[in-house]
């Protein structure tokens, strides 16, 4: 019988393969490394699925434990990844998305086995799609966070006229990168503002208002303000190229403070519950 | 070494074009003669004649240089004094570094252009067909294919653009990716800027305009390139459509300005554009960079390009001088073990020879024996002329004594083992 420990091991282990393989492929400008590393990534994804489906961790259907919100954003992060190698044939897309996977999976080990008893609020159907809508599309930010990434550093050396060295040959064209933004941020936005609002639907039974000054509301509607905004500018005033690069860099740095610091260090009934 | 491998050449070093016109030999090396003579000194020879070199490959035994060149200025009606300045003569294990060099692109005019390789593959399937080439030629080619392989895949002395025309090409690839779906517009028609827009019809783009200020001129490059020629004064309306703008017009101020450019980028709905200004003085205004999705390069722009990746390719081919030198040794060893291959037949056929005699007594004195003895004795007289072997094989094929050369050891092991007596003896019966 597979246990929830042997599993999450078969499953680190296959990350730490996929990203020592991808990366050696990515530095060493060998092609058949980094498709190795990303089927190996793939794999490792499948594993991570099974994991979740067997439910193993008993922390996952229960709430939101620490363990169980970095799994889940894990799974979703390598997800998005997974499909993006499948669409555009760029390995690199995965073997990012695989490292930010295999890192979240990493902070989630050591709390997996956190059980959480749930307060009845928490067992709403809204509750389930503020969180699914919310983790899909913080996947595809991280997504657009690395293509604006890449993009920033390229074109600043392109446009400066200085020379693109080592692995950075072989990363996706300009074009292909701006493709990746706009399809993360026209995917996202839509997605996020669907998890914001079923949030504030569900806070009104939940905590007695809609609103209720919480910091972590607070800095999630600012996010999605800026969100609107880079979406807005995306599609009615044709941005591309560096400012929407920019934005979705900026927008998922505030995505990180508010899940490593809102959620952790601030009082807020959005805080990881433990044991 | 029972034979020696000499290489006689000029290249683009040590020789002007018009001395490598004077003694190429293209009209010599037609597919009935496209090999030396073949005489007692050369029994093998490959000759490779491209516009930067001309060599010539042998293999055999005596005075081969002297021979090569004589041959090489007679067909060139010259003298073999007129022909030795320019030349460069390499022995044995030079010359199959050269080879490897040459094969690797690494003793080319650019380093790391593809074309040396197809023209020595060229050269040598002249030379089989002709059959002029022998086991040492065919096994040092072979070994000079995979060495070219091994460099172009372990190094990156091959990877980035050399020439202006084919680094805009790769810019442009870095900035649109697949061309497939993208537009260029010639303006102009320079030299440098027609090689690029060839470059990019190869790269895959879909349609190439063509703006001079002689439509005429236009038209007949648009048919060159499968493009649509466009009026010179319409070429700013024609903007909006193409991603990859090339400019070498002899306009003696800029032809697209910034302030053209804004409202190109509104109607392309800020789509990225590419202009490569090949013209001096530049036809393209340099505060068009500054723009958001609009990347120029101007001519010294494209020689930084080239010129970094000329470097890149230096340090790339001292890697792939190691990798050479690596396997030179290689063949080297290999040729060393043919000297001993003859040597090591006889001792082997010695020891059987033996064997087989002594068997054939000890079976008569015996008297009729059942067949497992008779295996039993034929297993242990086998088994005894394998150890008895092993110490002198290994002797001739590791090089015994480090000092001593192959000639050296041969000689003892045929000495010690009396095998030039009993070969004779045994081809005299």
């Amino acid at each position: 019988m597979i246990s929830p420990e042997f599993s999450t091991g078969l499953t680190l282990v296959l990350y730490s393969l996929a990203l020592g393989t991808g990366f050696a492929g990515l530095l060493a400008r060998q092609p058949a490394w980094r498709k190795c590393g990303c089927v190996l990534a793939v794999t490792a994804f499948a594993c991570q699925t099974l994991t979740l489906a067997l439910g193993f961790h008993k922390a996952l259907p229960d709430g939101l434990s620490v363990g169980a919100y970095f799994q889940l954003m894990a799974w979703f992060v390598v997800l998005c990844g997974s499909i993006a190698w499948a669409k555009m044939r760029q390995e690199s897309t995965l073997i990012f998305a695989a490292l930010l996977g295999c890192l979240l999976f990493l902070l989630s080990t050591p709390y997996l086995t956190s059980v959480v008893r749930v307060p009845t609020f928490l067992s709403k159907p809204f509750y389930a799609l503020h969180i699914g809508a919310l983790f899909l599309s913080l996947a595809l930010l991280a997504m657009a966070f690395a293509a604006g990434g890449i993009f920033l550093f390229l074109e600043s050396r392109i446009k400066s006229k200085r020379s693109v060295k080592g692995f950075w040959k072989d990363m996706p064209a300009l074009s292909l990168l701006d493709k990746v933004n706009a399809f993360t941020v026209l995917t996202g936005y839509p997605l996020y503002t669907l998890g914001i609002f079923s949030g504030i639907v569900w806070a009104k039974p939940a905590f007695g208002a809609f609103m209720t000054g919480d910091p972590k509301e607070v800095l999630s509607i600012i996010i999605w303000l800026l969100f609107s905004l880079l979406f807005y500018n995306r599609l009615t005033r044709n941005w591309k190229g560096r400012k929407p690069a920019q934005c979705a860099v900026g927008i998922f740095f505030l995505c990180l403070f508010s899940i490593l610091v809102v959620n952790t260090l601030m009082p807020s009934h959005h805080a990881f519950v433990r044991n | 070494m029972d034979s020696d491998i000499v290489l006689v050449g000029l290249n683009h070093r040590t020789a002007g074009v018009d001395i490598r016109e004077r003694f190429a030999l293209t009209e010599y090396c037609d597919p009935e003669r496209w090999a030396l003579p073949c005489t007692d000194a050369i029994r093998e020879s490959v000759i490779l004649s491209t516009c930067n070199r001309v060599e010539l490959l042998a293999a055999g035994k005596g005075d081969l240089e002297e021979q090569m060149l004589r041959d090489w200025a007679h067909v060139r009606h010259a003298t073999p004094s007129e022909l030795a300045p320019y030349v460069y003569i390499y022995k044995n294990q030079e010359a199959v570094r050269h080879l490897f060099s040459v094969a690797s692109s690494l003793d080319s005019m650019v380093v790391g252009e593809p074309q040396i390789l197809g023209q020595l593959k060229a050269a040598y399937r002249k030379a089989v067909s002709n059959h002029s080439t022998g086991a040492i030629l065919n096994r040092l080619l072979h070994k000079a294919f995979s060495v070219a392989k091994r460099v172009r895949t372990e190094t990156s002395v091959a990877s980035s653009a050399v020439s202006i025309s084919y680094a805009a090409v790769a810019l442009a690839k870095r900035i649109f990716g697949d061309m497939q779906a993208h537009k260029a517009m010639l303006a102009g028609a320079g030299e440098m800027a027609e090689l690029a827009a060839r470059h990019l019809l190869q790269a895959g783009i879909s349609e190439i305009l063509v703006a001079n200020r002689t439509l005429a001129r236009g038209e007949a490059l648009a048919r060159q390139f499968s493009g649509r020629a466009i009026p010179f004064e319409t070429m700013t309306h024609h903007l909006a459509e193409v991603d990859i703008v090339i400019t070498s017009t002899a306009a003696q101020e800029s032809i697209i300005r910034a302030s053209d450019i804004r409202a190109v980028l509104k109607m392309r709905k800020n789509r990225p554009m590419f202009f490569i200004d090949i013209a001096v003085p530049r036809n393209v205004d340099p505060d068009v960079n500054g723009l958001d999705n609009v990347y120029l390069y101007d001519i010294d722009d494209l020689r930084e390009v080239v010129e970094e990746n000329m470097a890149v390719r230096r340090d790339e081919a001292a890697k792939a001088r190691e990798i050479v030198s690596e396997e030179v040794q290689h063949f080297s060893t290999w040729l060393a073990d043919l000297d001993v291959q003859p040597t090591i037949v006889d001792l082997i056929q010695r020891g059987e020879s033996l064997a087989q005699k002594e068997l054939e007594k000890t079976l008569k004195r015996l008297g009729p024996v059942d067949s497992g003895t008779r295996a039993a004795l034929e297993a242990m007289v086998e088994a005894l002329i394998h150890k008895f072997n092993h110490a002198p094989l290994m002797f001739l094929k590791n090089g015994g004594m480090a000092q001593e050369g192959n000639a050296q050891r041969i000689s003892l092991v045929r000495r010690i083992f009396d095998l030039d007596a009993s070969c004779s003896h045994s081809e005299g019966q």
